[in-house]
């Protein structure tokens, strides 16, 4: 890896945290995204974007809502795909390291948003001063170390790890290759189940199962699209029917109980 | 000039003022910490629009400034409605004496559950994951466009969420709050979007989730190959029986680091005695 392409897929890493910051959220930080550009970066885009594919379905349920967030899937995918491109592995490699990134600099970016806690107070008494101008000031500089944190980190890991990261790759056994490739299979599992915690609730489990023995029983990868298509169609009948009984005062005061209920 | 328009007269409050705020909801992330979360983000977005407001009363823009760095937490895409009712609230609070100004913070704070909980829904319920499962299929197949289709499925929503939820907050935002709950329709609309996004996740799980076992025995000179007999009882039983156990693990707390822990150890394990492939 060049000097250049570290320092690019540096700048992709800080991306994929500063949309989140800056950008309203616009989903840079997606693998597919990130992927798609390390792979321009280093010269192999059709790989970027497969390696992307994968690490997309494990983080499909990572979205760290809230100060809650668990992992960071922008730098954890960057690097990955990374490390999985410039040593022409697949993307075991890019879980085996991306993951652990992924924890890390989660923890390490709890620790920012903590220090930033901080600045607040000094908000406060810089409007009470009438000095205005500090309320951009210090928001940006959240922003600003976000972007040089993020940015430096990746390309230290990238660029001084270069060698030990080579040699670990290919010091690996089959016997770990094969345990590795299980992991990528499961790990994917874990974003779905993320996903239904956040939207599942009892009186929804009917349409979970049609969704998904509609996708069973019928095997066709890209059917998807009419699935959901299908489930919106559902969605406004019920939504027609249960709207036309909230109007007639009888039904009213049942249908909100009903609603308190869960 | 369209964006000259003005949107309040006594407060000479112009389209262009809007668009101001629209862009800086962009941001509103942009400090989040601790303490305050969103506050800051919030106050930067607002700012501008508060010195109109307040520009021959500098004490009173101070409280109000104060007022909109206070803890502030929600979904990103909603957030701008929110900053609209608050616009029309100061409004209000200029104009009338007896406004009771606490009563901002109050609306803020009470809206912050109900609109992620819908925002939570829609962005990443739906928006997200058909943005994802739509790209990931161009994706797999290496193909430039995926990322393109990812970032336009859900920006679009999202870019529209943001600039009608400013301007219907601003101009009649709390009435229809009132409206919908009352009605009960916040939680319909809320559950029958639930129905879209479990539907697509159960789909999702049957085709991406790839978990299977490459075990075989040789009984008596017949090969059985378990997973021929699991297909018989249902195709894609492992993905779902995995996909529940941790669903299972999240419901019971245990934390997103130890669950992936655990996935690390036991998978690894199955994967290196394969069991599991």
């Amino acid at each position: 890896m060049t000097l250049i392409q570290a320092i690019l897929i540096g700048c992709v890493a800080a991306l994929s945290q500063f949309e989140g910051g800056w950008l309203g959220e616009c989903k840079l930080r997606e693998p597919i995204v990130t992927g798609f550009l390390v792979g321009l970066i280093l010269g192999d885009m059709k790989t970027g974007l497969i390696i992307g594919a994968e690490l997309q379905l494990i983080w499909m349920g990572a979205t760290g809502i809230g100060p809650t967030a668990q992992l960071d899937i922008g730098t954890g995918g960057t690097i990955g795909a990374a490390i999985a491109i410039a040593t022409g592995t697949g993307v075991e490699t890019a879980i085996a390291f991306g993951l652990p990134i992924a924890i890390i600099m989660q923890f390490i970016h709890t620790m920012m948003l903590t220090a930033y806690s901080g600045l607040m107070i000094v908000v406060d008494k810089k409007i009470d001063e009438g000095k205005f101008g500090y309320i951009f000031g210090i928001h940006a500089l959240c922003g600003g170390m976000d972007f040089l944190m993020y940015s430096l980190l990746t390309f230290m890991a990238l660029f001084f790890g270069n060698d030990l990261i080579e040699s670990m790759v290919n010091g690996l056994p089959d016997w770990a290759n094969s345990g590795l490739t299980a992991v990528a299979a499961i790990l994917p599992a874990m974003g779905f189940a993320l996903l239904l915690n956040i939207i599942l609730e009892k009186d929804l489990i009917p349409f979970f199962i049609i969704g998904f023995i509609l996708a069973a029983y019928s095997g066709i990868g890209y059917t998807m699209v009419g699935i959901a298509a299908l489930a919106g169609a559902i969605a406004w009948i019920i939504f027609i029917l249960k709207s036309s009984n909230a109007s007639s005062p009888v039904l009213k005061s049942a249908q909100n109980d009903e609603w308190e209920d869960d | 000039m369209a964006d000259g328009k003005i949107m309040s007269v006594e407060n000479n409050l112009t389209k262009r003022d809007f668009i101001g705020v629209f862009w800086r909801s962009f941001t509103l992330l942009g400090s989040f910490n601790y303490e305050r979360m969103e506050g800051l983000g919030f106050l930067y977005a607002l700012s501008p629009i508060l010195k109109k407001i307040y520009k021959n009363e500098p004490e009173k823009l101070k409280e109000a400034m104060h007022r909109h760095l206070k803890a502030f937490n929600m979904t990103v895409a909603p957030a701008p409605f929110v900053m609209g009712i608050s616009i029309a609230m100061e409004e209000m609070s200029k104009k009338g004496e007896d406004f009771d100004t606490n009563s901002i913070n109050s609306v803020k704070s009470a809206l912050m559950g109900p609109l992620s909980g819908i925002g939570d829904t829609f962005f990443w319920g739906i928006f997200r994951i058909i943005a994802c499962a739509i790209a990931v299929g161009f994706a797999q197949d290496g193909n430039p466009l995926a990322p393109l289709i990812l970032l336009l499925l859900f920006n679009i929503p999202n870019f529209l969420t943001r600039w009608f939820g400013l301007f219907i907050g601003y101009k009649n935002g709390s009435k229809i709050l009132e409206d919908l709950e009352s009605s009960g329709k916040m939680k319909l609309f809320t559950f029958c979007a639930g129905i879209v996004g479990v539907a697509s996740i159960g789909c999702m799980i049957a085709f991406w989730v790839n978990i299977t076992s490459p075990l075989q025995f040789n009984i008596a000179g017949s090969d059985i190959i378990i997973q021929d007999y699991l297909n018989q009882i249902m195709p894609r039983l492992l993905p779902l029986t995995a996909t529940l156990i941790v669903y299972g693990c999240v419901k019971k707390k245990i934390s997103v680091i130890k669950i992936i822990l655990g996935i690390v150890v036991v998978g690894f394990l199955l994967g290196v005695f394969g069991i599991l492939g």
